[in-house]
């Protein structure tokens, strides 16, 4: 078993924990993108994108190669590995504590929910 | 700043909201769901809770011979709405900041309960290492942030 190191998680949920870095990695999730593409959709220059690049680069959530004068970003998604499982954990632990909740609450009878009228589902 | 991540899971009730909040104060409810030898291999030794902001619970059991405090405060109590308290073990992870918040929503069948757990980065020392498809942890990303 592989473990990570602090550090390397600290680097890891920093880099996740702002919603620019988040929106660009989301960006490079189907191919690789010029730091100028990165940086379009946001009114940040180009060298607050680079800043931002630069956290994910640390993370090991993103490497960049120069072609000429331009640099591509790729995403490295194995990075993200080591917070998803360490994320999956909880999530297991709160779902099948809420499965037993319901189950012991089905057990027990207590007063049903007030009478109101049917609500109307609204269709996405 | 440490960082914090949060995980979220939701789920559904069929019943009234004020049931649903009170099984996570009362002892005797949570003897039932959270620990005990029906929830897994172990032995409570004692449920305590002081259900007041402020209030302090520790639910003390043993596995294996191991004795494990679960400990917290009652940050926000506003029955049946949120429930929000600080969630620690003793002696592993006192003073780290990690906090669970319970938000109930009546709904026409019953309740929608959603579980906010806030926890420090750090905590991550021991996560083993998988592979996985990277579309996976993008969606799981969707659903944390």
């Amino acid at each position: 078993m592989v473990e990570y190191s602090p550090a390397q998680l600290d680097s890891l949920f920093h880099a996740l924990s702002d919603h620019t870095r988040r929106r660009m990695l989301r960006s490079l999730g189907g191919e690789a993108r010029s730091v100028g593409e990165l940086a379009a959709p946001f009114q940040i220059s180009l060298a607050a994108a680079s800043k931002h690049i630069k956290v994910l680069e640390r993370a090991g959530l993103v490497t960049r190669t120069v072609q000429g004068r331009t640099h591509l970003c790729r995403l490295q998604p194995e990075a993200l590995a080591a917070g998803q499982d360490w994320l999956r954990f909880y999530e297991q632990f709160w779902n099948e504590r809420l499965h037993a909740l319901a189950e012991a609450l089905a057990d027990t009878p207590v007063s049903p929910p007030p009478a109101s009228p049917p609500a109307r589902r609204k269709t996405p | 700043m440490n960082p914090t991540v949060d995980v979220q899971v939701s789920r559904a009730f069929a019943v009234r909201p004020e049931a649903v909040f009170d099984a996570w104060l009362d002892p005797a409810w949570l003897g039932r769901w959270m620990f005990g030898p029906g929830v897994r291999a172990e032995t409570v030794l004692h449920l305590r809770t002081e259900p007041r902001v402020g209030g302090r619970f520790s639910f003390l059991v043993e596995r294996q011979g191991q004795r494990i405090d679960h400990i917290g405060t009652y940050l926000e109590i506003d029955r049946p709405r949120r429930l929000v308290f600080t969630w620690a073990i003793r002696g592993e992870s006192d003073d780290d900041g990690s906090t669970v918040a319970i938000d109930l929503t009546a709904t026409p069948e019953g309740c929608l309960l959603s579980l906010t757990h806030t926890l420090p980065a750090q905590w991550a020392d021991y996560a083993p290492r998988t592979r996985q498809g990277w579309t996976t942890m993008l969606d799981t990303l969707h659903r944390l942030f």
